[in-house]
């Protein structure tokens, strides 16, 4: 009877056991075509990238991880539909966000229907107002924080006293100078704000506003211009051509690959700040970071930037906290995330606040070698 | 009784009735029959949502032969009345459903009496500068909503006699959408037998003959304009419930190209034309996607080819070949 | 100092607007035809001149050429495609159809020339003029110097030769034209390929202002539309005078209220226009 039940014991493991080992999907959401689609492709890439190192690794809770990407079309009806395929299709997590409509449009849906969703690039505050996403967690840094150093740097580092705004008039845009002004409020900044020129994202053509900047001739222009393949570089390029001698300072996290594609060495001398860097310390010193950049280089051809960061820290904080709880189901895994610290990410540890920001390094630099993308980080 | 008493219109005839019951009851069970899953109904409320949008253009296109390009406006006053209405004062679906009805009626006015001194295809421009300037004003307001629109739209609530109707999930809001469909079909039934709606259809036939019976031709461009403005308006009210999130994205272009291409796929004054039409579309972009460029393709050239080869769409080519048969 | 210089900045931006509308205005007054594809032509026509330049080599002038004949070559073709419906003055399927075309255009760009920004090399876009305190590149006194000579040459061409008038007969009555022998078919072909080399034309100067994307084409053209209404549908001096004072408005509008506004200032200017003049700024 023993050999019996042993062999019964051993066929019906063999039976089941095909079924444990049911892959693990994970899906991602992010522009491929259109405007954005550069950017949507370097992301969803990154992603790509980390699904097959971990796969090579032996999988997440020895399970295969599959990897399925649709494209939102920068369109927020069309993102809807794209998650609800997703939905359809049995995900275990979506990773998405370029454009915040987009992101603000697909969050209650996957809420609704208990999907795990990670933002990775879109900036929007209520993303993680816990209104369409009571489990939400973004990985890009907000302007809250990204504020303060950028003024602090103009306020102590510049010790400006005549400050002027070039501002995106968005809620992005004018969110992140709101952010600035109560900054400089909270250094006690002895400077002014003489003024603020707004425009369009889709503006390609700035030279109205940058002759009344000349003319006020500020001791430093904050620039706020999300616009990486065409606003921005064609605003860098008239920026020069209007011989502008007030310093730049971009926002953080704006100055993105095709900005220097684009604009090669009219960026020289920009001064910003970015929360990854494929060949700056600290993350040259770390080997998590390292080895990324290293794969990506092998599997891309070029080095990743900081939207390819912000793909692969997406889906290695998911996958680590999916590791360490055991566990898919959306709540358990969120709360291992939020006001949590998730170690060894492209980005170091990754500290996460309790509404499921991640709080990023910041590092400033000023932009030598624009062509070729050559930074040199200030302190 | 005298000649010229005409007599009162026959009632319809028991089978077509029956038929209609029938074919409606099957359509509301149809999600059920399909799988019963949140797909099946999420994706038949989108439809029906989307057809719904789509008739208010086909009110303007079919009966009057004039394109709107502004019923994105109206879509997005359904919209940003049922977001702004229900978040920040808590009204019920009722309260927000006649105020969309309202200012959709108001803005229609305001821009059909602007158009009522233009020539024909002025009246297209007049209403896509609206169409511009309505979402330059709702990107910029952010009292309404600004940028990145409004999150957190609280679920459809109709207070119904005692108890109070919620569409909280998709299989909740699909009998609303359901009904506003059959509601919007019936009255394009009645609008197409009524004197507006025949006024129209002369006019847009033979100006002549309308003008030599004292018709006035801006004035009843008006009017369909103001009729159609609600239909495409209450679909934008549903949107807004059903995605719980409203942004200047209802402006774009994706909804307009969707509206002209579902009136124009299947046929003119066909009345189940903008439903199918609809329906293909959406399950062109959700089952046979072939990526965002391919699309804008097929999308393109289907809006092209169906108008320069069979310019009175699916049903015209159908018909032509039915008679081709020997 | 700063309102010399926003004077020039709105003489630079109104000669673009010109430029571009110019094909626009003509195609709407004599064939009534509204081409909703206009922002993906200047797309292409851009794009044709980056391939022009970067890919086979030419230097820019024939680069401009060849956008012109590619473009002209696409209008045949979709001019043959819609003649029935231009025939019998089917406007709204037209407009229909155009806005499809447009679309086919825009997926089609993006998959034979990609998502990514381009620039074009070998213009005069970063040739810096100084006139005193004043600053313009020399591609802007190239793009008013162009708009300027088109301008007088197609005004001149339509008032002055005998082909003109033949296109001004169409305009006015097209049935009354064939009538009189004139093959009103020809006269729409000749319209929508002169719209097609025009745009190729005010694509190929202006766009070198900024990165091109295969996405573009609504936004960049989108002051057309006000152009043309503003200065009168058909009417060659009302489009140059409303581009250029759209321009001067844009300038002004934007350094001493909001320039992010100024879309939306324009529209409405053009709606309490449609208000006031339903026939536009040009007296007809």
């Amino acid at each position: 009877m023993n050999k019996t039940m042993k062999l019964a014991a051993v066929m019906l493991l063999g039976l089941t056991a095909p079924v444990m080992a049911q892959d693990i999907k994970v899906g991602t959401i992010f522009p491929l075509s259109g405007g954005a689609g550069p950017d949507g492709q370097t992301v969803t890439n990154a992603v790509k990238l980390m699904v097959q190192q971990i796969n090579d690794r032996g999988g997440l809770l020895e399970r295969k991880l599959v990897l399925i990407s649709k494209d939102d079309e920068s369109t927020p009806a069309v993102g809807v539909s794209r998650a609800n395929e997703m939905i359809a299709d049995k995900v275990d997590v979506v990773i998405e966000g370029w454009n915040s409509p987009v992101t603000l449009a697909m969050q209650p849906i996957l809420a609704r229907a208990g999907v795990m969703d990670i933002t990775a690039v879109s900036k929007s505050d209520l993303i993680l107002s816990g209104q369409t996403n009571p489990y939400a967690v973004r990985i890009n840094s907000s302007n809250g924080f990204d504020a303060a150093v950028i003024a602090k740097y103009v306020a102590e580092t510049l010790k400006a006293k005549k400050v002027a705004f070039l501002t995106q008039n968005d809620v992005y845009g004018n969110g992140f100078q709101a952010a600035v002004e109560a900054e400089f409020k909270k250094l006690n900044f002895a400077g002014e704000v003489i003024m603020t020129e707004k425009f369009a994202f889709k503006d390609t053509d700035f030279r109205v506003q940058l002759t009344d900047l000349k003319a006020a001739n500020p001791d430093a222009i904050i620039v706020t211009n999300s616009s990486n393949s065409s606003g921005l570089p064609a605003m860098v390029e008239q920026y020069r051509q209007a011989d502008l001698k007030s310093p730049f300072v971009g926002a953080v996290g704006i100055m993105l690959t095709t900005v220097f594609k684009v604009a090669g060495d009219a960026n020289n001398g920009i001064v910003s700040a970015d929360i990854f860097f494929p060949d700056l310390p600290p993350f040259t010193t770390m080997p998590e970071s390292a080895s990324f950049v290293a794969a990506y280089k092998k599997a891309y051809g070029a080095a990743p930037d900081k939207s390819a960061a912000l793909g692969a820290a997406a889906l290695q904080v998911w996958a680590h906290a999916v590791e360490a709880t055991k566990s898919l189901d959306r709540k358990t895994v969120a709360e291992a995330i939020r006001g949590k610290t998730i170690k060894a990410t492209v980005f170091g540890d990754a500290q996460f606040l309790p509404n499921g920001q991640m709080q990023p390094r910041y590092v400033l630099f000023r932009v030598v070698d624009g062509k070729n993308a050559k930074l040199e980080a200030l302190e | 009784m005298t000649a010229i008493e005409s007599r009162p219109p026959a009632s319809m005839p028991l089978l077509r009735t029956a038929c209609i019951v029938g074919v409606s009851v099957i359509g509301f069970f149809l999600p059920r029959l399909l799988g019963g899953t949140s797909a099946a109904y999420s994706t038949l409320t989108t439809i029906a949502i989307f057809a719904v949008m789509c008739y208010g253009v086909d009110v303007v296109l079919s009966y009057l032969g004039e394109v709107s390009l502004g019923h994105t406006l109206f879509w997005s006053i359904g919209g940003y009345t049922a977001a702004n209405l229900s978040v920040k004062y808590g009204l019920n679906g009722w309260d927000t459903a006649l105020a969309t009805i309202a200012l959709c009626v108001a803005a229609a006015a305001f821009l059909g009496a602007v158009t009522l001194r233009t020539r024909e295809f002025v009246f297209s421009l007049v209403t896509y500068a609206a169409a511009v300037v309505a979402y330059e004003v709702a990107f910029n307001w952010d009292a309404i909503g600004g940028s990145d629109g409004i999150v957190g739209i609280a679920a459809l609530k109709l207070p119904f006699v005692v108890t109070t109707f919620s569409g909280a999930t998709e299989d909740e809001l699909w009998p609303v959408a359901f009904v506003l469909l059959l509601l919007t079909l019936a009255f394009i039934s009645r609008f197409r037998r009524s004197r507006l709606g025949t006024t129209a259809l002369m006019v847009q036939m033979n100006p002549a003959l309308a003008a030599s019976l004292g018709v006035n031709p801006r004035r009843i461009r008006l009017a369909v304009f103001i009729i159609s403005a609600p239909i495409t308006g209450l679909a934008g009210w549903l949107y807004a419930y059903q995605r719980a999130y409203v942004g200047p994205d209802m402006f774009e272009s994706y909804f307009l190209v969707m509206m002209l291409t579902a009136v124009v796929l299947v046929g003119r004054r066909v009345l189940i034309g903008p439903l199918i039409g609809a329906a293909l579309l959406i399950a062109q972009q959700n089952l046979l996607s072939l990526g965002g460029d391919w699309n804008k393709i097929v999308l393109g050239s289907v809006l092209a080819l169906v108008l320069i080869f069979w310019p009175a769409g699916l049903v015209g080519l159908y018909r032509r070949l039915s008679k081709n048969k020997p | 100092m700063n309102i010399a210089q926003q004077i020039v900045n709105g003489i630079v931006l109104g000669s673009g607007y010109a430029c571009i509308a110019l094909g626009w205005t003509i195609l709407l007054g004599v064939a009534r035809l509204v081409n909703f594809a206009h922002g993906q032509l200047y797309m292409l026509g851009a794009f044709v001149t980056w391939y022009a330049v970067t890919r086979v080599g030419l230097p820019y002038p024939l680069a401009i050429l060849a956008a012109m004949l590619v473009l002209a070559a696409l209008g045949l073709l979709i001019q043959l495609a819609m003649m029935r419906l231009v025939m019998s003055q089917n406007l709204t399927s037209l407009m229909i159809v155009t806005l499809g075309l447009g679309y086919v255009l825009q997926g089609g760009s993006a998959l034979i020339f990609g998502g990514n920004p381009e620039t074009l090399p070998g213009t005069l876009s970063r040739a810096r003029v100084e006139l005193g305190p004043l600053w313009f590149t020399w591609q802007d006194v190239l793009v008013l110097i162009a708009t300027l000579a088109l301008y007088g040459a197609v005004w001149l061409f339509t008032q002055r030769t005998r082909f003109g008038s033949v296109i001004r007969a169409v305009a006015e009555d097209p049935k009354l034209a064939e009538l009189f022998g004139i093959n009103a078919r020809v006269v729409y072909l000749l319209v929508f390929i002169f719209e097609c080399c025009a745009v190729a034309l005010g694509a190929a100067l202006v766009a070198p202002r900024s990165p091109i994307l295969t996405s573009m084409g609504f936004n960049e053209v989108i002051m057309t539309f006000v152009v043309v209404v503003l200065g009168g549908i058909g009417s060659i001096g009302g489009a140059l005078a409303a581009g250029l004072g759209l321009g001067l408005f844009t300038a002004f509008f934007g350094a001493y209220v909001a320039q992010a506004y100024t879309t939306a200032a324009a529209f409405a200017l053009l709606l309490a226009l449609l208000v006031i003049r339903p026939a536009g700024l040009a007296t007809k």
